[in-house]
């Protein structure tokens, strides 16, 4: 009975999505806001990169409500997770090739991490992305030696001060008599790597929490898997 | 008028600072939450007092509406955003363990989303909003610990994630169909863009979405499992308040968006199914938690009805319905701290904590609509409106309405009986039976906040028109976020 209803659910809800998608015309979204996003956000905002503008100026609180939407998930896995208490495992280790590219690897995945976040307001990527790409530099030496620990105390630092700091830039501009989270500073030339005002500083609070959030989480379950 | 985000923004920052402040200091850790939301509480107060002409839009980060995100205020998102703050504080995980740091700062988190989505006037920061709300719910729940909590919180994660999925599909459809997320800006397509079954098939999809918090009717099987696990406190808020605020958003759309009469008929036949489900579940429950979440889907059901309601008395009958509901679950949930469990065990409990049970006696009556407590008011209220409508839905509706009446009736005041028969053959557990100071003096607050809006009941009424009125108005709105310029058009 139960799988007939939701075998029924699942096939009205691909009928009417198909049913939609007919009816629809692509080709020629609506463009109301996004027209005068981009030919004002160059001037008003200053970042080369568009959809930094608008991910961290525009809609700059929805950021803001993402990054606390991953600290929630990451405190609740930790809740999860944390119970169960922790040995250090006893498993093999990596073998020699995995255990000599991790250490080889990791001063590359930093640089580039770093990068993708110091250049989010200037090309393609920014602090979600280059902060994924540092966590991963911090979780590879775990998996080459699983023993291995992180401090999570240094991350845990980490993490709540960069979190704050976006908050806090918000704030000040707030403590200036403007509105909360408005792009501050000098916005400077176009495309130059200083530029844009404070949205490079909000993408760099952006990786480092994103960072420190993932390489927690990461190691987290790796410790409860050793366990097993 | 920018520090109105004030009320979003330091839970956030207190809930990300919360777990290295509690290593520092463990005494400066336990008062951060309660001091932030203590601020939250006199900021939106002073609000109320102050000349400030409402409704008023606060622009975040200096975007002017349609382009940025902008915050709303009107009475109703007053009324509810302090609401948000003063539960929060009331409702707050104050015990003390191992992982009271991470219970804080998600509890901080819930009442930051929660506050966020009473004031968004955009459609997908309202998501975003509701997101957050979902995820810092998964995780308290969670810390309870049980397995039976586990096992509920996954079915609360899988069907919490459907709606999420059928929200946004529907936000992506106005989306393409008009280009904006402003909910001005869309109040002022609609007419043109929405007005067809492109927009109806995206109303019904958010609707189902958002109505898994919403306790709506095919999308409320975590409500019982989750209110029986989750501590009692995280239930009141959840049942109590993060309810309503879904139906607040379901609200603002149907005032706003989506004015088409198939729109509200969706609502009244749902909510029609959801009282006749939760009443007659309600019923059959053997446990107090399971019986009140099991209620609490009839009463949304209820109000779901009061939604249906085209006109402004509706809309009056709507809030006393839910501001009723809210004081009362919540007191109820926090009796339940103690009387949680089988309804047989509480057999005499009268004897032990008489307070306890007057309380519950009070907030039965006042539920199932005894004069002069409000909840006569209220459900009388909706009465005389479901009965001045002409279409025979309604009139099913006030049918449905008023069996669910005796329906409660029934179910409560069984338990007022046993609460005040002699006791002779159980008393193996009396500890169990005995409630918890600290839950006791809360429920006595809301006693008492109920026992004062009896008395207060016309100012309340007149206050709650005018309320009533202005979130009803769709051009003050409009004309609030988005001034008229002389081009005319965006």
């Amino acid at each position: 009975m139960r799988k007939l209803t939701g075998l029924l659910f699942a096939g009205g809800l691909g009928f009417m999505l198909l049913a939609i998608a007919s009816g629809l015309d692509f080709g020629s979204p609506p463009m109301r806001i996004g027209e005068a996003i981009q030919s004002a956000s160059p001037q008003e905002v200053g970042a080369a990169n568009i959809v930094t503008s608008v991910v961290l100026g525009y809609r700059g609180i929805d950021t803001l409500g993402e990054l606390a939407i991953l600290f929630a998930a990451a405190s609740a896995a930790g809740l999860v997770l944390g119970r169960r208490h922790t040995t250090t495992g006893t498993q093999r280790k990596g073998g020699f090739v995995l255990f000599h590219g991790g250490a080889l690897i990791f001063p590359f995945l930093l640089t580039i991490g770093f990068y993708i976040i110091f250049h989010g307001h200037l090309t393609p990527g920014g602090g979600f992305q280059g902060g994924v790409i540092l966590a991963a530099a911090f979780f590879l030496p775990l998996l080459a030696r699983p023993g291995a620990r992180l401090h999570h105390s240094i991350l845990s630092v980490i993490e709540a001060f960069a979190g704050a700091s976006f908050i806090l830039i918000g704030l000040a501009a707030l403590g200036e008599g403007q509105a909360f989270l408005q792009p501050m500073l000098n916005q400077d030339t176009l495309g130059a790597l200083i530029s844009a005002g404070t949205l490079p500083l909000l993408y760099i609070a952006v990786g480092l929490k994103v960072g420190a959030e993932l390489a927690s989480l990461l190691s987290n379950l790796a410790q409860t898997e050793s366990e097993q | 008028m920018n520090n109105l985000v004030l009320t979003i923004a330091l839970p956030l920052l207190g809930a990300f600072l919360l777990p290295v402040v509690m290593r520092l200091s463990q005494a400066l850790g336990l008062w951060l939450g309660p001091i932030i939301l203590g601020y939250g509480c006199w900021l939106l107060g002073n609000l109320w007092f102050s000349d400030i002409s409402l409704p008023l839009s606060v622009a975040i980060g200096g975007f002017d509406a349609p382009y940025g995100i902008n915050l709303y205020l009107d009475s109703l998102a007053l009324l509810f955003a302090f609401a948000v703050q003063l539960l929060g504080l009331i409702c707050w995980p104050y015990g003390l363990n191992q992982d009271t740091a991470r219970r804080q700062a998600l509890m901080l988190l819930l009442v930051a989303a929660s506050t966020g989505l009473a004031l968004s006037g955009d459609l997908f920061n309202l998501y975003v909003f509701y997101e957050l709300a979902a995820v810092a719910t998964f995780g308290l729940v969670v810390a309870s610990s049980t397995s039976a909590a586990y096992a509920a919180t996954f079915r609360y994660l899988i069907l919490s994630g459907i709606g999420s999925v059928l929200t946004l599909l529907g936000i992506a459809l106005i989306y393409s169909q008009t280009g904006t997320l402003n909910l001005a800006h869309l109040a002022q397509l609609a007419p043109e863009l929405l007005n067809n079954r492109l927009g109806l098939t995206a109303y019904l999809l958010i609707l189902i979405g958002i109505g898994v918090k919403a306790e709506l009717f095919p999308v409320n099987a975590w409500v019982p499992e989750i209110y029986a696990t989750a501590s009692s406190r995280l239930s009141g808020f959840l049942a109590g308040l993060l309810s309503k605020l879904a139906l607040l958003i379901i609200l603002r759309l149907l005032v706003l968006i989506f004015d088409q009469p198939e729109a509200v008929q969706i609502v009244l036949i749902l909510g029609i199914l959801g009282v006749i489900s939760g009443e007659f579940a309600a019923w059959r429950a053997k446990d107090m938690r399971r019986m009140l979440g099991f209620s609490s889907i009839g009463q949304l059901g209820i109000i779901f009805i009061a939604l249906s309601l085209p006109d402004e008395r509706g809309l009056l009958a709507l809030l006393a319905l839910s501001l009723h509901h809210l004081v009362i679950k919540t007191g109820l949930f926090m009796l339940a701290d103690g009387w949680g469990g089988s309804l047989e065990r509480l057999t005499g409990a009268a004897k032990r904590s008489p307070v306890g049970a007057a309380l519950f006696t009070l907030f039965a009556l006042s539920l199932v609509g005894v004069p002069p407590l409000p909840g006569f008011w209220a459900k009388f209220t909706l009465i005389t409106e479901l009965a001045a409508q002409s279409e025979p839905l309604y009139l099913i509706g006030l049918l449905v309405f008023l069996l669910a009446t005796v329906i409660e009736t029934s179910y409560l005041f069984r338990i007022v009986v046993k609460l005040y028969s002699s006791a002779e053959t159980t008393s193996e557990q009396p500890e169990h039976q005995q409630l918890p100071g600290l839950s006791l003096a809360t429920a006595s607050l809301f006693g008492i906040a109920l026992l004062t809006a009896t008395v207060l009941i016309a100012p309340i009424g007149d206050g709650l028109q005018a309320v009533a009125a202005e979130a009803k108005n769709t051009e003050l709105y409009i004309q609030t976020v988005i001034p008229a310029t002389p081009g005319g058009q965006l």
